[in-house]
């Protein structure tokens, strides 16, 4: 009851109405956001007043000394190198196997492709948990991948391949096969239509998978702990959180913690704010074609 | 004799040429990582649970047991406890967060003002880390000093401080509220982009036969949404029976194993819980890991065949 006609003189149901929408979506914000602003805003109390409680959601005394102590006494520093390192390199690493396994996939028959294809998805569905993640540990330790962060990266990215080659492919079949047969004629091998025509052509899927693989990466608890249980040295962020609350001198260290979650949340947040689209589109392209 | 073997070879050397024109061994090159990771990451272990499940292992040794492993699931009441968690948990959060993700989802596609702001908010818990996103509801749920409590005390509607994860009675409708606020956005934008596949020219015919918002919503939007709504629910209900990290992180399945779901205790059992690092026994887990797999594979299966049956009413 919107349009033109009626659009002026709206009736009070209608308005009324409205106001009931608002009030919904308003509250609804509310409760998603104060999680977000009550850890951020407390990384800014001091100790004391976080141990109190308390309602107010600005700090009583704006203090930064939780970051410092933090990242100089907290390992907090060591622990936001290792999450930048493990979320770019499986970010990177991710890229490169998608994209070559998914241009593979669209563009040439080899042996076994389906069977391989086929083992693929039937392994996204396939999930035993968190069990798989032993043998891939005792396998680490036999390599000597368990004193570098290279086991976790590995894992990583090879978990989520699947999803990722998969919107490739798909996306592969939007760029005309006519591209890579002048290429060839123009004495390209295979390899280099892939770096020369198809992987600047793949850039906008390639965007969607960069963000996806870098926040699972980032947001990554369960396998970085079970790699990390007896070197502390390798832990990401969320793994020092949880583990200084886990540790005796955790009860009190409120400050740390808080300080730590915002470390964590907050370059993730911004780089949402900036590219929120791909986010969302990116989970629907999986959902909707997985 | 000779002659036919140089023959043979300047073929073979001939076919290697030629396949390396047409890109066949780039093709395998290229493959080399996906395929490697494939085998290492998915298929490697999954084999690997199926040497352990007549073993007792607890990461140092193994010791051969037969079918105890097997034997010890039928009495296990541990373990039946927490399939029984494992859907209170599922169930819980599906009835209150589909209905939420839908409700904001219809509303957001109408053209209010704002709504890709609403949208982009809605959206925001997705991207935070569901250990750290527990870990602030740790603090928010704290009984002395948290401030849910303090707020309720505020309004009067408490008098004593209530223990949100230590409590039994409580703690699995905590950490289904952490699960709604952390997950509702996902399910949102899966709604919205299935709403955005309805033809706009039959909510304009409805209007002119003169449906109200109720109406519509049941008689054309919730239909027409049929086949989305399908893989939603399923994809909701899959990953709802796996949730558990963010209840390892807050209440590590206790208190008495109120908040315990199957693979939190299957994580417990591989890899040792906080308070008793020393009961690993792996075997079992395998054994359970299996189990637990069974019992997702038999819903899923459930709900594909009660899905076709819907479908064949409409």
């Amino acid at each position: 009851m919107s349009s033109k006609n009626t659009g002026a003189v709206k009736s009070v149901g209608v308005k009324i109405g409205i106001g009931c929408i608002y009030i919904f979506l308003i509250s609804v914000v509310l409760l998603t956001i104060y999680p977000i602003v009550y850890i951020i805003m407390g990384s800014f109390k001091d100790n004391q007043e976080l141990l109190l409680g308390g309602l107010n959601i600005l700090p009583k005394k704006f203090v930064i000394s939780n970051y410092v102590n933090a990242w100089n006494l907290g390992n907090f520093g060591q622990y936001t190198m290792n999450s930048i390192f493990i979320s770019l390199s499986v970010m990177i690493i991710t890229l490169l196997i998608s994209s070559m396994a998914g241009y593979c996939f669209d563009r040439k028959d080899f042996f076994m492709k389906n069977f391989i294809y086929g083992l693929m998805i039937a392994f996204m569905f396939i999930n035993v948990g968190s069990i798989s993640l032993r043998p891939l540990f005792e396998l680490a330790v036999k390599l000597k991948l368990n004193n570098s962060l290279w086991g976790v990266i590995f894992i990583s990215a090879g978990a989520s391949q699947a999803a990722n080659i998969f919107l490739v492919r798909s996306f592969m079949k939007t760029i005309p096969k006519e591209l890579d047969e002048s290429a060839r004629i123009d004495g390209c091998t295979f390899f280099q239509i892939y770096w020369k025509v198809i992987l600047p052509l793949l850039k906008p899927i390639l965007a969607t998978i960069a963000l996806l693989s870098f926040r699972s990466a980032w947001n990554e608890y369960i396998l970085p702990l079970v790699f990390t249980m007896s070197n502390a040295k390798l832990r990401p962020l969320t793994v020092g959180v949880v583990s200084l609350r886990n540790s005796g001198d955790g009860a009190a260290a409120w400050n740390i913690m808080f300080a730590g979650s915002a470390i964590s949340i907050i370059p993730i947040v911004i780089i949402y704010c900036l590219t929120s689209k791909h986010f969302m589109s990116g989970l629907t392209a999986g959902a909707v074609k997985g | 004799m000779s002659e036919k073997n140089t023959k043979h070879k300047l073929l073979f050397s001939e076919r290697v040429k030629q396949s390396y024109n047409r890109g066949d061994i780039s093709v395998w090159l290229m493959m080399f990582p996906a395929i490697l990771m494939l085998v290492v990451v998915s298929v490697y272990p999954f084999i690997w649970i199926f040497k352990y499940v007549a073993y007792d292992y607890n990461g140092f040794v193994a010791y051969f047991v037969g079918f105890d492993n097997f034997k010890r699931v039928l009495t296990d009441t541990q373990f039946w406890g927490s399939v029984v968690h494992t859907f209170e948990y599922a169930i819980l959060k599906l009835v209150f967060i589909l209905p939420l993700a839908l409700a904001a989802a219809v509303l957001l596609s109408q053209k209010l003002r704002g709504s890709s702001l609403f949208r982009g908010i809605f959206f925001l818990p997705t991207v935070i880390s569901a250990a750290i996103y527990s870990m602030i509801f740790y603090f928010i749920f704290a009984s002395y000093n948290g401030v849910l409590n303090g707020m309720l005390n505020a309004i009067g509607l408490i008098d004593s401080p209530i223990d949100w994860l230590g409590n039994p009675k409580i703690a699995m409708i905590s950490v289904v509220i952490v699960a709604i606020w952390g997950g509702y956005g996902n399910y949102m934008i899966l709604f919205i982009s299935g709403l955005a596949g309805i033809p706009e020219d039959i909510y304009e015919s409805s209007k002119i036969d003169g449906a109200n918002a109720i109406q519509t919503f049941f008689k054309i939007t919730l239909p027409m949404l049929g086949p989305m709504l399908k893989i939603i629910l399923m994809l909701a209900i899959t990953t709802s029976l796996k949730d558990y990290e963010s209840i390892l992180v807050m209440t590590g399945g206790g208190p008495n194993d109120r908040t315990q779901v199957m693979f939190s205790y299957i994580y417990q059992l591989t890899f040792g819980s906080d308070v008793n690092s020393s009961s690993v026994q792996i075997g079992y887990g395998a054994v359970l890991s299996i189990v637990a797999a069974i019992i997702i594979a038999i819903i899923t299966v459930i709900y594909l065949k009660i899905s076709k049956k819907l479908d064949d009413v409409y």
